[in-house]
């Protein structure tokens, strides 16, 4: 990674993504989060009770 | 011929001498590459800010190295060794936390051009609610970070018999220095590449870990075996308040926590304020949405897999070494210990016939044998807590301890090295942050607002060199007062809900009005101070009761105020 000092850009409307965009970001991180804890505790259910032979 | 003694002798040292050496080359090199960008950070929007440059990653990697200290790091690797994975079910909240943080306060700060936020508060109430709740940051963080030197100080003094003072200030005064030449932007810097060190550190210890297991025995059989002894359980369904991880105590209070620390404690906040813009700030707090629970589970597994080592090697029966020379001393020690190694050995013939074939015997017989081996380490545990430290607790020990007696040549220097960069991460952020405020909040604020940034850019240094020395002060005292610890912790969760209470009280409520929020913000603290003191209610719930009377109060006293002319709406 380059260490040099990154030029200071401005701060403009051309850098903010559309509240739209945002929103189904925002979905995603929540159905992201849903789909580990599952998996989490579909796991941990799993190896607790693992089918004997 | 060399007599194999001599030879093995002298192996010992070249290791020492390459763990040393590891060790010696991150140091030198974190604190060069601080002190190099000294000449970039002359303004107090660089010093402060890093002139709001910074790429997302940057920042994304850099509030997950600030929030991950080393007592986290050995913390919870220990925690899983004793008690399985249950731990992670306190950053459930954190996602969603993210999410309200990007919707809300990272536009409200980025476009109110704040440095700190607390300076939000004087836009919004006026200069007592900002000179408040930043003096409540000052204290709470400026006791906390002298605690985040302490702990791991203490317990690699001990693991690894080191003298304690050199380990306080080489930890304590090597993250000063470079924090107090490069500022934030050093701080972020060096977070990316102390998260690299932390991150291969583990790496290598996790592939070190499974290749130690015996013949025959896969990462396949470690699951089984940390499975059938419940150590896998990541979700808790209990709605009972005084349990300490849950489901719900991690969505709902741990929710509320995240949301004061990443959104109202400077340590945190000043992170994405130097993000290149609104978009780059959300995405770096998104980052930690996405990776944080994975990273955490990944590093709660190799404590596991440390546990299902031991299944097979005999594990200290104390993981603290001092103190299991001082029990030594006593014949009642030396029997529990020979009772312990007696359980060890059933419990690893278990362990094999779980690794072997699972079936319910096998599975009955070594959950039995588990209970017996535990009670028997309770007992030892028990009787150092009688003799000695009525607050021993043995979590910390176990990483550092497995450390030292199972890695090979080269790889402890490097997982002493990802400890330090876990403890030098947060410290760096906290000193830097406590500099801000005390700069920005107090010292331009009420003393000299019209110095130049030269000299905001001095200030800014002396304060973060004063606060470096008062810390490792701090972490001296801490090191004798194992109470202060949890004093300290505890003054922590009075504060995030709280401050939080003022903030909620900034953006969401309207009729809200600066006495309402000051008179709030005590009324939160006092009753967090109650529900501490007169329930056992646990104190992830803290946050939750400490931010919902913020908000009624200062809502209720807001509505006494009548003139409201002075106030300003959110600034968007």
């Amino acid at each position: 990674m380059s260490m040099k000092d990154e030029p200071i850009e401005e701060v403009g409307e051309g850098y903010i993504r559309p509240d739209s965009w945002w929103y189904r970001v925002y979905v995603l991180v929540i159905a992201w989060t849903i789909v580990v804890i599952t998996a989490l505790w579909f796991l941990s259910r799993y190896f607790s009770a693992i089918s004997v032979n | 011929m060399v007599p194999f003694a001599v030879l093995f002798r002298n192996l010992r040292k070249l290791m020492k001498t390459l763990d040393w050496a590891v060790v010696f080359i991150y140091l030198a090199y974190v604190t060069w590459d601080g002190v190099r960008m000294s000449r970039q950070s002359n303004s107090v929007d660089g010093y402060f800010l890093a002139g709001r440059s910074l790429p997302w990653w940057a920042v994304g990697l850099s509030v997950m190295a600030t929030q991950l200290s080393a007592i986290t790091l050995v913390g919870t690797t220990g925690q899983a060794y004793t008690d399985g994975m249950r731990f992670i079910q306190f950053y459930y909240g954190l996602p969603l936390a993210m999410v309200i943080l990007c919707v809300t306060v990272v536009p409200f700060f980025y476009r109110a051009n704040v440095f700190t936020a607390y300076e939000y508060l004087e836009k919004r109430f006026d200069v007592k609610v900002r000179a408040l709740t930043s003096f409540f940051f000052l204290i709470s963080r400026g006791l906390g970070v002298g605690t985040i030197i302490s702990a791991p100080s203490i317990v690699l003094s001990i693991v690894f018999g080191w003298n304690l003072t050199l380990t306080v200030i080489v930890m304590g005064m090597s993250t000063t220095i470079y924090t107090v030449f490069g500022g934030v932007r050093a701080v972020t810097w060096i977070d990316v590449k102390q998260m690299f060190v932390i991150f291969f550190g583990l790496g290598v210890c996790f592939f070190v870990i499974l290749s130690a297991f015996p013949a025959g025995v896969t990462f396949g059989d470690a699951i089984n075996i940390a499975g059938a002894l419940g150590k896998l359980e990541t979700v808790n369904t209990s709605f009972d308040l005084q349990e300490k991880y849950t489901l719900w105590s991690g969505l709902i209070g741990g929710l509320f926590l995240m949301l004061g620390y990443f959104g109202c404690d400077q340590s945190q906040v000043q992170r994405f304020l130097t993000a290149k813009s609104v978009d780059e700030g959300r995405v770096s707090l998104l980052m930690s949405a996405f990776l944080k629970i994975p990273m955490q589970v990944f590093i709660l597994l190799i404590g596991v897999l440390v546990f299902v080592f031991y299944q097979f090697q005999a594990p200290p029966i104390v993981f603290n070494a001092a103190e299991v020379t001082r029990a030594e001393q006593s014949a009642e020690f030396r029997a529990i210990e020979t009772r312990f190694n007696e359980a060890h050995a059933e419990r690893r013939v278990a362990a094999v016939g779980v690794a072997d074939q699972v079936t319910v015997e096998s599975r009955q017989t070594y959950i039995d044998a588990d209970k017996k081996f535990n009670a028997v380490r309770q007992e030892a545990v028990k009787y150092v807590r009688d003799t000695g430290d009525k607050n021993f607790n043995d979590v910390n020990y176990v990483f550092p301890t497995f450390v030292l007696q199972n890695m090979p040549m080269g790889v402890i220097g490097l997982i002493i090295a990802a400890i330090f960069a876990a403890a030098m991460s947060s410290i760096s952020a906290e000193l830097n942050a406590l500099a801000t405020a005390t700069t920005l909040d107090f010292y331009k604020r009420l003393y000299k607002p019209d110095a130049t940034d030269a000299h905001f850019v001095v200030v800014g240094r002396i304060s973060t060199f004063i606060w470096g020395i008062f810390a490792c002060i701090v972490a001296f005292y801490a090191t004798n007062l194992g109470s202060l610890i949890e004093v300290v912790n505890k003054f922590g969760s009075f504060f995030y809900g709280s401050l939080l209470g003022v903030f909620v009280l900034a953006f969401v409520v309207k009729r809200a009005r600066a006495r309402g929020a000051f008179f709030g913000l005590l009324f939160g603290i006092a009753s967090v101070w109650v529900a501490s003191h007169y329930t056992k209610i646990e104190f992830l719930w803290f946050n939750v009761i400490g931010c919902l009377v913020t908000v009624a109060f200062g809502y209720l006293i807001s509505l006494t105020v009548r003139d409201n002319s002075t106030v300003q709406a959110p600034a968007e």
